[in-house]
């Protein structure tokens, strides 16, 4: 397959009459798009805002990001199997408003998670203080339930991605990458002394607030399989996990997984990027063991002779995390895997709950339990109130003059488990 | 028995066995401190539920897996952290058979990964608790395969 994403960059956003796109800056009509969202029945009303980086804005609690696409050519539509049909997608041209975001928040549960600070100290942990973020904040009709709600505010975001997407789409992009896979044969042939590479993503599958999506398919249903890298790229994978703000991944980021851009940058330097491989995390011990079984024996197909492992949150998935380790390392393939830890406040504590001797090869994405102080901002968007019920806040936390006290835990992307972050260790 | 009264035993006996979802045929058995866990499923599944700690239920099934009871689910589901949920279901065998040395290892890692993360709302008021107790009665669901969403 071959993709071309044609970025157009945005450098400013603005409310507008019109919705366009014009010398970087994207104008917004807001009235189109509180329309679009209201056309669900399931939504009683819903305010749209604007947050630029640099602003003294917050904004929490955050649902999911999603970055601006459109499909110009090839086959398919943006999010197969959710809001386009289930087209097979990753081919011909993509425009992407880079730069630009649209971020959801509501109050789905009561105890809430996901802060995007647009500056001062939490600023430096999200990746989305420094995008034009549209801000979609929902209410839902009266006696919703959280299924339904989650549901509503994830469509939202995904109809207002598409919308400003579709406004990239006669434009001329100011840069253009190309990302092409080749067949197993075709590589090793082209280069034979290369290592094969592969890619394991591990997609969060647990149930409400837990979920992930490929062409519209529960995860959790799902048996470890061989996607198209640059599939995802179109938003074949798509994130409905919106609890535990820092190692969740938004769709923003399986449309911009770091691993699969870095993967492609090498391919045919040092490594061939021998395909992705994308398994799931259910709860049912059984549901591992088969998925993780599963993962190894496609591994081994592909004559891997190393694997990046990526997980998704915490707890249960490490379980499946070490397990997909240890049995691809049983099969002779090396393994690097990503993570992220709960070292506790100071570091010490055993990171993962989990662990095996053939993990030896880490790369972590911060300490969730790390504690930071964020400064009172001017602005909130979407609802203060539940800061203190967030994952990774704590009773109390806030202090008198305003600025609260949070984990990274309650940070949008801060530890991210693909990478997509700003923290590292050199 | 009329044919009709048949007919009926022998449906619900397939839906049952269908409702299980085909998981192990071994029995299952849920411990949960969750009351909405103990509504939902005391009619299917045998039903284990205490009025107690998070903590304490990882407790509980670490004695039963000393006893020989195998562990079905994960105890540490969800991302929301021990200390701030206070409940959780597990679902171990209704029945113990040979001491799995598997399990013993995922509840003492969990209860350990459990005593990292303090209690962080001591005073929940009632609606988020109502929320914590939906998300857990969800995972549980859906490891049984019976969240129908």
């Amino acid at each position: 397959m071959k993709l071309e994403l044609g970025y157009i960059n945005i450098k400013d956003i603005q409310f507008s009459n019109e919705s366009k796109v014009e010398n970087g800056t994207l104008f917004v009509n807001k009235d189109a798009i509180k329309a679009l969202v209201l056309e669900d029945a399931n939504i009683k009303s819903v305010d749209v805002d604007i947050a630029r980086p640099g602003e003294s804005v917050r904004i929490t609690p955050v649902k999911d990001v999603i970055e601006p696409r459109v499909k110009v050519s090839g086959g398919g539509g943006m999010f197969p199997g959710v809001i386009s049909k289930v087209d097979t997608v990753g081919s011909g041209r993509t425009h992407v408003l880079r730069g630009a975001a649209v971020v959801t928040t509501g109050k789905i549960v009561g105890f809430q998670e996901g802060i995007i600070d647009m500056t001062g100290e939490g600023a430096k942990y999200s990746p989305f203080s420094q995008t034009f973020n549209l801000v979609v904040v929902c209410q839902p009709i009266d006696g919703l339930k959280q299924h339904e709600h989650e549901h509503a505010v994830r469509m939202a975001g995904l109809k207002t991605a598409v919308y400003l997407g579709e406004l990239a789409k006669a434009l001329t992009p100011d840069e253009i990458e190309t990302f092409e896979t080749y067949s197993i044969r075709e590589s090793v042939e082209k280069y034979p002394d290369l290592p094969k590479i592969g890619y394991i993503a591990m997609l969060q599958s647990q149930g409400l607030l837990h979920d992930t999506y490929v062409y519209g398919v529960d995860a959790k249903r799902t048996l470890t399989t061989l996607i198209n890298p640059t599939e995802i790229m179109d938003g074949a994978i798509i994130s409905g996990n919106c609890v535990s703000a820092c190692d969740k991944n938004t769709t923003y980021h399986h449309l911009n997984n770091p691993v699969v851009h870095d993967l492609f940058a090498r391919h045919g330097k040092d490594l061939i990027f021998a395909g992705m491989i994308i398994t799931n995390e259910n709860v049912y011990l059984a549901d591992k063991e088969r998925s993780s079984n599963w993962t190894a024996k496609l591994a081994e197909y592909l004559g891997l002779d190393g694997a990046i492992i990526s997980q998704e949150g915490f707890g249960n998935p490490d379980t499946d995390l070490i397990m997909n380790c240890r049995k691809v390392e049983e099969k002779g393939i090396k393994t690097v895997i990503i993570t992220d830890e709960y070292a506790g406040r100071d570091g010490s504590s055993q990171s993962l709950a989990d662990a095996h001797v053939s993990a030896n090869a880490v790369v972590t994405g911060g300490n969730a339990n790390e504690l930071i102080t964020l400064p009172k901002l001017d602005k909130v968007i979407g609802d203060i109130g539940p800061v203190d019920k967030i994952a990774g806040g704590f009773d109390k936390n806030m202090n008198p003059d305003g600025s609260i006290q949070v984990e990274l835990q309650a940070i949008t992307g801060a530890t991210n488990e693909m990478g997509f972050n700003c923290l590292s260790a050199r | 028995m009329e044919q009709s009264e048949r007919r009926f035993f022998v449906s619900r006996f397939f839906i049952a066995f269908f409702r299980i979802g085909g998981k192990n045929c071994m029995g299952m058995m849920i411990v949960t401190n969750n009351e909405r866990v103990k509504e939902k499923f005391e009619g299917e599944y045998k039903v284990n539920f205490y009025d107690v700690s998070l903590r304490e239920i990882l407790i509980i099934v670490r004695d039963l897996i000393h006893k020989g009871h195998k562990l079905y689910t994960h105890p540490l589901s969800g991302s929301v952290k021990p200390g701030e949920t206070v409940f959780k279901s597990i679902i171990v065998s209704d029945a113990p058979g040979k001491f799995s040395e598997e399990s013993l290892s995922i509840i003492e890692n969990s209860i350990i990964t459990c005593d990292k993360f303090g209690i962080k709302f001591p005073d929940l008021p009632d609606n988020i608790k109502a929320d914590f107790q939906c998300i857990d009665l969800t995972l549980i669901s859906s490891a049984l395969g019976a969240d129908n969403i």
